[in-house]
């Protein structure tokens, strides 16, 4: 009972945040009633999906600091799970999805033991490493599709079905993945404020102080980790369902890794609106340079060019992200 | 035998290209402590160089060396004064990012101005000749002469580092950046001069790699991690670790060869059917990791 | 019985011994100064009680269970907290939050957690600061905040390492009612490292000097004060030799 009260206790927020975020909230409630295209909601779903992929890699890489650049292979994991329970066994997706958390989890227990013995660099290659080696074995392995992937036949189901999430227009995904995502909010607004998420950020400062508090560090980490692994495999169920035509170079790669720790840092690695910041910068940009470059003859490439100019005027000017400029601008108005 | 031979020979050809593949990263990485994740976007710069300059100019893609460890060079130096000086006294997330930012931008520029294509050399002085070797071993020329000059280069770079004033100032940089400023040592100057260094390295490794792989804007990622799992096994920062680490690295990516040994030796029916061609690479990441875990400090570290 | 006994502990690093064979108790709710020169052994002597460094050999009891070979956060479940004399405090917590981590020890609430928070914080005359960032505040508020974080995992024993580095007389003097009132009205035993003479020898009420590693010398502290070999070990033999031994 405390923790859901807990959940919803936005108190600590300042008044003007929590203003912007209902303002948002309605904003994204409404916006599939205004006359928008179908390529604009397309753009609102990977937002929401984006997001969420950030604020699960928010909490061990933003709150607990642990530069992890290995979520692509959760996301794999959960879609892969969905996608085959569904095409094999028509087991529906409120089914499959818990099942691909448990999987995911499992394996994040499995590599997060020895991954968590690993600091720095180190951490963030083995990281990179164990996502390709998933990658690869499922590039090679029939029972998944290998290399040529899986498709969910819509053609088989009866849309709109909400047990399976096999829909025709994309104003159910919508509404679905923004539940989804008002769940997300609540969740990380918990963990943040929770026994762990404290430990967590006295462990991001210092792992010795923390270890003299009582706290081990080495478990808060895989924890964390599994929470964070959890939020991915959600999320990537939903995505095979959405997407319905999942392979490993695509929902697997680096790229993905990538994108989903840039978004918390674009926005702002360790804060609450962070992600969302950083998900509602990045993917219209990255999706509307596409729209307008990517096809041009003798532009190929010039919408990433673009992207790739873009986190690295980030990284070398605002590391802490939108949100730093932000606290920095209140600290200053403070003093 | 003869593929348990031939294998051992090519793994181990193949890892001393690899060791001038990351040569570059571990000096980068000794002297400034930055993983660069846009290291195999330089080898794919030099990849192209050679291959568009022989094709060009009618000559041998091997005599584009001199010219490949030109371009690298600059490039580095560019990559450092434009950029990478910037984003290192940036939190550790902000220099990986940044550099993954770095290897986008090099490689869509690759897309842009080169196409999506495969291209290879298909003509050349060593192209499609071989050796044999006895044993029944035959080795491509290509191969060979690459993993000799990349050798020839290595042990170049390597005396350079060791024997010159300015190799001396950079390992010292390396060892004790603020000793070294004390020294009247340029840290901004070194940290230029190893990005340098270590681009004209891996441009030149990939100048010699083009005569037997084809380039394509994409291949760098791969050699990128093949080159972070030898620096890491190697220990970070250390020169001769990683010569060795490679030579590691290129026994495993032969693992496939020693599979279908093993599978003619003992005659096991259920070994045929494991497609172990698609995992040669995949071994390298499972030795990282395991190797990371049991060894942090790496097969033959000397810096933290 | 002795709320903490070190018995024969020796720690190396490498060819380095850096703690010789120290032995010594500590009584429930005893105040003990631990002093000494710089790179006596005092912070490692910190260090292997705690559980960070693992200890060359010799064994340590503490409340009547063997905690050698206990982890640093196994250390402090079993109630031993400690303080490091570098490290101040996160300081992107508010001052109530890192006390809060440190509560969360006991407690999964963050209710109760806030609530002993806050009253930690009043006990410390620290409920002012509360809403600050650690990061805001002078450096003798943040000594007094990492004391708070360490008595939020209620112990029976803490371990202070140089809190009074640094500050100015009026704040060793906050400092000194602090640990006092820590150890009088809370009932928790404290072991102090401590250079400032001054605050070592008024508020210990024994006192163990260590020098290269080994204890030389242990008792009270008007009889340290007297104490030759200490006063050696501090201000060199020439000093002695000098001066006589007329005390500190």
């Amino acid at each position: 009972m405390e923790a859901l009260k807990n959940a919803f206790d936005f108190s600590d927020q300042p008044r003007l945040d929590l203003t912007i975020a209902a303002g948002v909230a309605l904003f994204l409630l409404t916006f599939p009633l205004l006359p928008v295209s179908a390529f604009a909601l397309a753009t609102m779903i990977q937002f929401f999906i984006f997001s969420l992929y950030g604020m699960g890699w928010n909490t061990i890489g933003g709150y607990g600091g642990q530069v992890d650049l290995g979520k692509a292979q959760y996301v794999g994991i959960g879609a892969y799970t969905t996608t085959i329970l569904l095409i094999r066994w028509d087991i529906p997706f409120w089914f499959s999805m818990p099942i691909g958390v448990v999987l995911a989890v499992t394996w994040s227990f499995i590599i997060g033991y020895p991954l968590f013995r690993l600091k720095g660099h180190y951490f963030a290659i083995a990281t990179i490493a164990t996502s390709l080696v998933l990658k690869d074995i499922f590039e090679v392995w029939e029972f998944v599709g290998a290399a040529r992937g899986l498709e969910i036949s819509p053609i088989e189901y009866t849309p709109p079905d909400f047990l399976r999430l096999i829909f025709k227009e994309d104003i159910y995904y919508y509404y679905v993945l923004f539940v989804f995502f008002l769940v997300g909010i609540l969740y990380l607004n918990w963990f943040r404020k929770s026994r762990l998420g404290y430990q967590l950020r006295a462990i991001k400062d210092n792992e010795d102080v923390a270890r003299s508090l009582g706290i081990n560090v080495h478990w808060a980490k895989i924890k964390t980790y599994a929470i964070a692994t959890a939020y991915v495999s959600v999320v990537g169920s939903f995505h095979a369902c959405y997407i319905k035509a999942i392979e490993p170079e695509d929902t697997m790669s680096l790229d993905i890794s990538i994108l989903i720790a840039l978004m918390a840092m674009l926005g702002g690695a360790g804060s609450l609106w962070g992600p969302i910041i950083g998900a509602g910068i990045l993917i219209p940009l990255k999706s509307y340079l596409k729209e307008w470059l990517g096809g041009v003859a003798g532009l190929t490439g010039m919408d990433l060019i673009l992207y790739a100019v873009i986190i690295m005027v980030i990284s070398a000017k605002e590391p802490r992200g939108v949100w730093g400029i932000v606290e920095r601008v209140r600290r200053r108005k403070q003093t | 035998m003869e593929i348990l031979a031939s294998s051992i020979v090519a793994g181990l050809l193949f890892g001393m290209v690899l060791a001038l593949v990351a040569l570059g990263l571990t000096i980068i990485f000794g002297v400034m402590d930055i993983i660069n994740f846009a290291h195999g976007e330089f080898l794919m710069f030099g990849m192209y160089t050679a291959l568009l300059t022989s094709q060009a100019l009618g000559i041998d893609p091997l005599l584009t060396l001199p010219l490949a460890a030109l371009v690298g060079f600059l490039l580095g130096i560019v990559c450092y004064r434009g950029f990478i000086t910037y984003i290192l006294r940036g939190p550790m997330i902000a220099q990986l990012l940044g550099t993954f930012g770095l290897m986008l931008l090099l490689r869509n520029i690759a897309l842009l101005v080169f196409g999506s294509e495969d291209r290879a050399v298909h003509q050349g002085l060593l192209v499609d000749k071989s050796f044999e070797m006895g044993l029944g071993i035959i080795v491509p020329a290509t191969k060979l002469a690459g993993a000799g000059l990349s050798v020839v280069a290595f042990i170049g770079v390597w005396l350079l580092m060791t024997k010159t004033r300015m190799g001396k100032a950079l390992t010292a940089t390396a060892l004790n950046p603020q000793g070294a400023r004390y020294m009247g040592i340029s840290t901004e100057k070194m940290n230029a001069l190893a990005w340098g260094i270590g681009g004209a390295s891996v441009t030149v490794a990939g100048a010699l790699i083009v005569n037997f792989w084809p380039v394509n804007p994409y291949v760098g990622l791969l050699f990128t991690m093949i080159a972070f799992a030898i620096v890491a096994l190697g220990g970070f920062g250390s020169v001769p670790g990683a010569f060795a680490a490679a030579l590691v690295v290129g026994l495993i990516t032969e693992i496939p060869g020693f599979w279908d040994f093993l599978t003619y030796t003992l005659e096991m029916d259920w070994m045929y059917d494991v497609p172990m061609t698609s995992f040669k690479y995949m071994w390298i990441y499972v030795a990282y990791f395991i190797i990371m875990v049991v060894r942090p400090r790496g097969l033959f570290g000397w810096k933290h | 019985m002795a709320l903490l006994e070190v018995d024969n502990l020796s720690k190396d690093f490498g060819g380095l011994r850096a703690n010789d064979s120290i032995s010594f108790r500590l009584a429930p709710g005893e105040l003990l100064g631990l002093i000494g020169p710089n790179g006596a052994g005092k912070t490692t002597l910190f260090n292997c009680i705690a559980g960070k460094y693992p200890v060359t050999s010799g064994r340590i009891v503490f409340d009547g269970e063997d905690i050698t070979a206990l982890r640093a956060h196994e250390v402090a479940r079993r109630g031993l907290a400690r303080t490091f004399q570098v490290y101040t405090a996160a300081g992107d917590l508010t001052v109530r939050e890192n006390v809060m981590v440190g509560c969360f020890m006991r407690t999964p609430s963050r209710r109760k957690a806030r609530e002993q928070a806050d009253a930690i914080l009043t006990d410390l005359k620290l409920a002012d600061t509360a809403d600050l960032f650690v990061s805001e505040l002078p450096v003798a508020a943040q000594k007094k905040v990492t004391m708070a974080t360490a008595l939020g995992t209620r112990p029976k024993l803490l371990l202070l390492d140089e809190v009074a580095a640094g500050l100015n007389p009026g704040e060793i003097e906050d400092i000194m009612a602090s640990i006092r009132h820590i150890n009088d009205q809370m009932g928790i035993a404290v072991i102090l490292i401590e250079h400032v003479m001054e605050l070592v020898m008024r508020t210990s009420e024994r006192l163990i000097v260590l020098d290269s590693g080994r204890k030389i010398a242990e008792g009270l502290p008007e009889e340290i004060a007297r104490n030759e070999q200490v006063i050696k070990a501090y201000l060199g033999e020439r000093y002695v030799q000098e001066h006589g031994g007329e005390g500190m």
